[in-house]
């Protein structure tokens, strides 16, 4: 027994106006349905997101050496990159606090927004996502979906997944007098690699 | 077709050339126009104020006066709008509905009823900043409003561009309220007079001799933040364009 | 709480006395308006996804009890503890009873206006338990012990001189820093160390999904997943209005929001938390707090469509020049000004009159709320329930009394005393003065128009009616 449930859930049913009269609309599929990753690529840039192109002959690893020179603790979860730090030593949410650089695969980006997928699944530990300086991000260009409405309907991941987040681009903040800032209390930066 | 005339307020009191001009030009235009002496308001500030109960008589004469007219035509959007969109304090008969159905803004009227293609009486030599009171830009909706992202048409624009000699400019913000809001320019004058202010500014700024609307009452507010500021922009309404101002 | 009816009107012409702020605030607004705008621009079918959107949740809360009752069997069935409060104070409760048993002394938090509304943090304290916010904007507002001035953009009334100041006294940076950058880095810095060692995570929910038992959280600065991965406590509180139906519905309210907040097509962070993490525990704390015995308000029902996008704070030319605080309220701007009265009708009794009624706010609205129509709507409920100020109502009771009567009224307007000299002097002490405080009045003319009529055209035709002729 809940009163509280019950005597809001109650309230609810005496108040509410009338179902018939609000039906549910059909789940519609609107907008531009551009899945291409020139698309993804256009839209990852305009939060502040950007690809890392590997210049020719370039393993991860170098490519990620290239664009953080300063990263001292790469943890990679991936095995195209082999990173600094095994990411068996991340253990608790707090061990990802030392961590420069993460490097971790998304199953998939929405080209509409440019935002890639995580979730427990590619992550050791979910602040893994979060407390690293900054995040390399694998992904396919097969498996970018057109937008919002065909992510929802088609990836199964948002109905499996206990933690799943959509990161598009870095952490920002436009909280001071209106100027934005990139790297605001999650990761500074965020790139994509293709592969 | 036998049109009643109904002038609001403010109008009859402070800006009576638009009256006469809204008259004049109806006339011009070949129309049957006749104005009810015993008019006095439409109801609509005790309407927005939420005392609603005290706008009845208005509303009742308002009716008495005009319930014998096939359309009814004023030049004021805000007093259109709460003729046909929050006109009942009184019991709804056919005679109060056929007054609100048939209750026309003096631009719609030329635009959509009369369906007038010219004005070859009227010529207006100056820059001109058209104000749009949020009552015609979002209630009766005579022209495109910027929120809703629509194609861009505007029913006074259509009519002004008739004017020999008329130029227009364009402020920062056309649809900002200019913040007269009826009681809300006095309840709230700070407020309402620095929106006045912006407003004014922004259409000086853009190059404006006149700031032409079809609404008198936002101009009565807007004219009196001008001159307290100092900003030196003149005035007028559309009918007295429309009906070939001379100035 | 006091009862006393919030002097808006004061407030805002203190807020105007302030030339940078009062700027800087409007043209910042506006600039997200703008922003707006353009997102709008480029999908051809943003009217559309309004209209979904609108649709979407006015069935939502039609048949919010079986949603709820969906969204709570599915989110228990994913380990979730679901609880149900009234009101603040039981909310409060809940809270503090659930971090007392895990002996939780820290709580980091993330943005919830549903907080704000059961005024938790002063709660919390008193428990012994710190709170922090990690919403940049928030955290500042926290500091300087304001209410969020805005719901989207907390801290939006402040200039940097004033962030710098509230952090030279908190976080001892230099006072005169004027670069944002700075100030930021260094509340990342002072935000870590609280984070890493918080013993629970406190977070809103943006939508509720009952088929799946998601809730969503939407963010930019990533605070609240840091405030929800790192501890292992996860308490999220949410208001019972923010369900929507299916998974596949976030698609039109993803694409609205941020579009319609910040003109930015999606915020960094959009979180979906279905379950607690390896290790952890999640609470969800659903709120009603006066929701229920609004959805019986025939007339502001669909205000609970809200998703409190700010989109209608933005575009309002009052609060741009008023700012949030000037509403004493939790909720400012449009949206407050519909359902702070619902809270505490006397106290908000004002707020309903801080609008032009211009009805900007309900053609941004992304759900399409009639703002400018409840706002009307308002004035009318509160003059009956007796909450308008008795000269006021006085006023528009002797208007409405010669408005109906035409020769009275003549005789009150007659031409050579258009002067306004002749109006009763409580009118003219109310109304006129404040008219002209900082604008002229209206001149007066040597005959109204109905004169100039009788003169020029009543002659040339005989009365339209037996009863005008004098
Ligand atoms: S009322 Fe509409 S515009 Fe205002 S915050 Fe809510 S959803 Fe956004």
């Amino acid at each position: 027994m809940n009163p509280a449930r019950d005597e809001i859930l109650q309230a609810l049913r005496n108040n509410r106006p009338t179902p018939e009269n609000h039906p549910l609309p059909p789940v519609r599929t609107l907008g531009d349905l551009d899945a291409s990753r020139e698309r993804f690529i256009a839209s990852l840039k305009i939060l502040g997101g950007d690809v890392l192109e590997p210049v020719e002959g370039e393993t991860l690893d170098q490519a990620i050496a290239r664009r953080h020179p300063d990263a001292k603790v790469i943890c990679s979860n991936v095995p195209e990159a082999r990173g600094t730090l095994p990411v068996e030593k991340v253990k608790t949410p707090q061990d990802a606090a030392t961590i420069d650089v993460t490097v971790v695969r998304a199953p998939f980006g929405i080209a509409e927004m440019g935002s890639i997928f995580l979730s427990e699944s590619q992550l050791p530990i979910n602040s893994f996502a979060h407390l690293g300086q900054h995040i390399v991000v694998l992904l396919s260009p097969d498996s970018i979906t057109a937008n919002m409405h065909t992510a929802y309907q088609e990836r199964p991941e948002f109905r499996s997944a206990n933690y799943g987040v959509l990161m598009s681009g870095p952490s920002a903040t436009a909280d001071i007098q209106g100027v934005l800032i990139r790297g605001a209390q999650g990761v500074r930066s965020l790139s994509v690699w293709f592969a | 077709m036998k049109i009643g005339l109904f002038i609001p307020c403010y109008i009859d009191a402070f800006y009576p050339e638009a009256g006469i001009a809204t008259l004049e030009l109806l006339e011009k235009l070949g129309q049957d126009v006749e104005y009810p002496l015993d008019q006095t308001c439409c109801g609509q500030p005790m309407g927005n104020s939420g005392c609603n109960s005290d706008a009845a008589a208005a509303e009742a004469l308002f009716v008495r006066n005009f319930a014998k007219y096939d359309k009814i035509v004023m030049p004021s959007g805000s007093c259109t709008h709460h003729v046909r969109d929050n006109f009942d304090a009184i019991p709804q008969t056919d005679e109060v509905r056929h007054v609100r159905e048939n209750t026309y803004e003096l631009v719609e009227f030329l635009h959509d009823i009369l369906k007038v293609d010219a004005f070859p009486w009227a010529e207006f030599n100056h820059t001109v900043g058209l104000h749009n009171s949020c009552g015609t830009l979002r209630a009766l909706r005579t022209a495109s409003m910027s929120e809703l992202g629509e194609k861009p048409f505007s029913k006074p624009m259509d009519l002004l561009s008739k004017v020999r000699g008329i130029r227009f400019v364009t402020p920062k913000r056309p649809d900002e309220c200019c913040g007269f809001g009826g009681t809300f320019s006095v309840t709230e004058e700070a407020v309402s007079a620095k929106m006045g202010v912006d407003k004014v500014r922004d259409h000086y700024q853009a190059g404006a001799d006149y700031i032409v609307s079809a609404d008198s009452s936002c101009m009565m507010h807007q004219q009196g933040c001008a001159e307290r500021a100092g900003v030196p922009i003149r005035f007028i309404h559309i009918a007295q364009i429309l009906n070939g101002a001379a100035q | 709480m006091s009862n006393k009816p919030v002097n808006h009107a004061r407030a805002a012409e203190h807020f105007l006395e302030d030339a940078p702020h009062l700027q800087f605030h409007d043209e910042r607004l506006w600039d997200m308006r703008q922003k707006r705008d353009a997102q709008m621009h480029i999908l051809p079918e943003w009217q559309e996804l309004r209209e979904e959107a609108s649709r979407i949740k006015e069935h939502t809360l039609s048949r919010l009890p079986e949603y709820l009752e969906q969204f709570e069997a599915n989110a228990k069935k994913n380990g979730i503890h679901v609880h149900w409060a009234r009101d603040g104070a039981e909310h409060n409760r809940i809270v503090g009873e659930i971090l007392k048993a895990h002996n939780a002394r820290n709580l980091i938090k993330s943005k919830s206006m549903v907080t704000e509304e059961c005024d938790m943090r002063p709660y919390l304290a008193k428990q012994g338990v710190s709170v922090t916010e990690t919403d940049l904007g928030e955290r500042i507002q926290q500091l300087d012990d304001q209410l969020p001035s805005h719901i989207v953009v907390p801290a939006v009334h402040k200039l940097t001189s004033d962030v710098a100041k509230i952090f030279a006294k908190d976080y001892h940076t230099d006072p005169n820093i004027r670069d944002p950058h700075l100030l930021a880095e260094a509340q990342r810095q002072a935000a870590r160390p609280v984070i890493l060692h918080a013993d629970a995570g406190m977070t809103g929910g943006n939508f509720v999904v009952a088929e799946t038992g998601t809730f969503v959280v939407c963010t930019n600065e990533g605070n609240a997943d840091l405030s929800a991965t790192v501890p292992n406590l996860h308490i999220a509180t949410i208001g019972i209005e923010r369900l929507v139906p299916r998974m596949a519905d976030l698609g039109v309210f993803i694409r609205l929001l941020s579009r319609s907040a910040l003109g930015s097509p999606i915020t960094q962070y959009t979180t979906h938390f279905r379950g607690p993490q390896k290790g952890g525990e999640m609470h969800v704390v659903l709120v009603d707090n006066g929701r229920s015995a609004r959805l019986g308000m025939e007339d502001f029902w669909t205000s609970l469509k809200c998703i409190r996008c700010g989109a209608c704070m933005n575009t309002c030319p009052v609060y741009r020049r008023s700012g949030g605080l000037s509403y004493g309220a939790v909720y400012s701007g449009p949206i407050g000004a519909i359902i702070d009265p619902t809270f505490n009708e006397r106290k908000y009794s004002t707020l309903p009159y801080a609008s032009t009624l211009n009805g900007s706010c309900t053609n941004v609205c992304p759900v399409k709320i009639n703002i400018h129509e409840q706002l009307y709507k308002w004035r009318r409920v509160l003059v009956q329930h007796h909450e308008m100020p008795f000269v006021k109502r006085e006023i528009m009771h002797m208007a409405g009394k010669l408005m109906g009567q035409p020769k009275l009224y003549r005789a009150a307007i007659k031409a050579t005393e258009v002067s306004l000299g002749t109006m009763p002097r409580f009118v003219l002490y109310n109304w006129l003065n404040p008219w002209g405080k900082h604008r002229e009045n209206p001149h007066p003319v040597k005959q109204t128009f109905n004169d100039w009529y009788r003169r020029n055209r009543e002659k040339a035709r005989p009365a339209a009616a037996p009863e005008t002729k004098k």
